[in-house]
């Protein structure tokens, strides 16, 4: 009950102006930012000119009732992350119900009670909090390709079959590298990598979903459909491995250890959606694509080439970018022996 | 004759020590000046035979009275919300006749607990 709450600014709307000042003065008096509407259609607009932390709505209004507002901010991408508390009297259950299934976070009986003010709004804030960090961590951890994809089918999770390249990265005897350093200069490392592989990747349309360790798992052409996954794919790698020789010039004149990397591409259809739950959903890829990609990936090391591609990926580039044919490979996992090229870098 | 009080002082008690004494003075003001509207345009909606509208003002005032613990006002209103709801405003012009006349009663009462503040 004491638990602190950390200020908002929330948006009071009412058509009843005693319920409004009473409403402002406790929410106030908690530390919080408050402006005030008085019909549905007012408070839109005064959404839309600031970012609000949180609505609290009063169902009956005249000019656009409460239901109005909330179909309205469901369909507005830029609105509908605010929590919205619907205020109601007792008898108007049935209209609550009907308010959470239209997406309402909660609601509270008026006359409001000071004490379940304060928690409610307490937890709307909260979880406002927890859907912009998560959407901070998307658009960290994904493109913005992908965060759009997510807002726009909200968070559908199914799958389809996509048309794709996958690329599986990681640096080289990583783990004896890491032995050998400190556990500061090992994430220091890790995430100066990743900045640099993630500017690659993203800058020719990739998306990065899985990093495990030092590896990466990123797909070319799914959520949306990229012209030509394949070659991009590839002049991703190519920049990659530019910018491993860049980093490792540094590191080499700091007197650090340099590091090398190796990358499979693999084009190809692949199962892609969101798997996970609701509260934590991750876009990936599956299938026989995959595999084969993480497969070649490994192989460099085999190989000693840094990027080997299957051959739907070699058919994919145009003749600027330099292959060589290695032939048919064994490939763990395959039955039929593979085809790989290596990219010359 | 009187059943229950006009103010319901534990409500009203409870709001002035949260709210604060200035407060309170801001709050009943407001009351007074946007019941008397709500009770205008109540009266307006009747003649026009406008129960949406009826209704919605009826509950407004039901609303923002119950918050200030005047609960029989409060309850008066809701009957004739209900009417509203129910889009039948048959009897409505005497229970409204009432409601102004508790008004005004409610009104003074309201200033005093003000002054005396």
């Amino acid at each position: 009950m004491g638990r602190n709450v950390t200020p908002g600014r929330l948006l009071v709307v009412d058509d009843n102006k005693v319920n409004r000042l009473l409403l402002g003065r406790g929410l106030e008096q908690q530390g919080h930012q408050v402006a005030f509407a008085e019909n549905g259609r007012q408070a839109l607009e005064i959404l839309h000119q600031n970012g609000f932390d949180l609505m609290l709505l009063d169902i009956q209004m005249p000019e656009m009732d409460g239901y109005q507002v909330l179909e309205k901010v469901a369909s507005d991408l830029e609105l509908r992350d605010i929590p919205v508390i619907v205020t109601s009297a007792l008898e108007e259950l049935d209209s609550v119900v009907r308010c959470i299934e239209m997406g309402a976070e909660d609601y509270l009986i008026k006359p409001v009670n000071p004490v379940l003010l304060r928690a409610r709004i307490g937890a709307g804030l909260e979880k406002k909090r927890l859907r912009d960090q998560q959407r901070e961590l998307i658009k960290r951890f994904a493109t913005a390709e992908v965060a759009q994809d997510l807002d726009e089918s909200g968070f559908v999770l199914g799958g389809r079959f996509v048309e794709a390249s996958v690329m599986f990265s990681d640096i080289r005897d990583f783990t004896s590298l890491a032995e050998s350093q400190s556990p500061a200069q090992v994430i220091e490392l890790l995430n100066t990598y990743y900045t640099l592989m993630f500017e690659a990747i993203s800058g020719q349309g990739g998306v990065i979903n899985q990093m495990v360790g030092d590896g990466l798992m990123s797909i070319f052409g799914a959520p949306l459909p990229l012209l030509n996954h394949g070659e991009q794919a590839v002049r991703a790698s190519l920049e990659m491995i530019e910018m491993i020789d860049l980093f490792n010039l540094d590191q080499v004149s700091a007197n650090r250890p340099t590091i090398k990397i190796g990358i499979g591409i693999v084009t190809g259809q692949v199962i892609a959606g969101y798997t996970g739950t609701l509260r934590r959903a991750t876009y990936t890829c599956v299938g026989d694509t995959v595999n084969l990609a993480a497969r070649l990936e490994a192989y460099t090391k085999v190989a000693k080439q840094p990027i080997l591609i299957d051959s739907a990926t070699r058919q994919s580039l145009s003749a600027t970018i330099k292959v060589e044919d290695l032939g048919l490979a064994d490939i763990k996992g395959k039955n039929q022996q593979v085809n790989i090229f290596s990219v010359v870098v | 004759m009187e059943e229950q009080a006009i103010i319901d002082m534990p409500t009203y008690n409870q709001l002035k020590d949260l709210m604060g004494a200035e407060f309170i003075i801001e709050l009943i003001d407001t009351y007074n000046l946007e019941t008397g509207t709500l009770i205008e345009q109540l009266e307006q909606a009747l003649k026009e035979g406008e129960a949406t509208s009826f209704g919605r003002c009826a509950h407004s005032i039901k609303s923002s009275s119950a918050s200030l613990g005047a609960l029989v006002f409060s309850q008066q209103a809701r009957e004739l919300e209900m009417m509203g709801k129910a889009n039948d405003l048959t009897g409505a012009e005497e229970k409204l006749a009432k409601l102004n006349v508790d008004f005004v009663q409610l009104k003074q009462c309201l200033e005093g607990l003000r002054d005396g503040s």
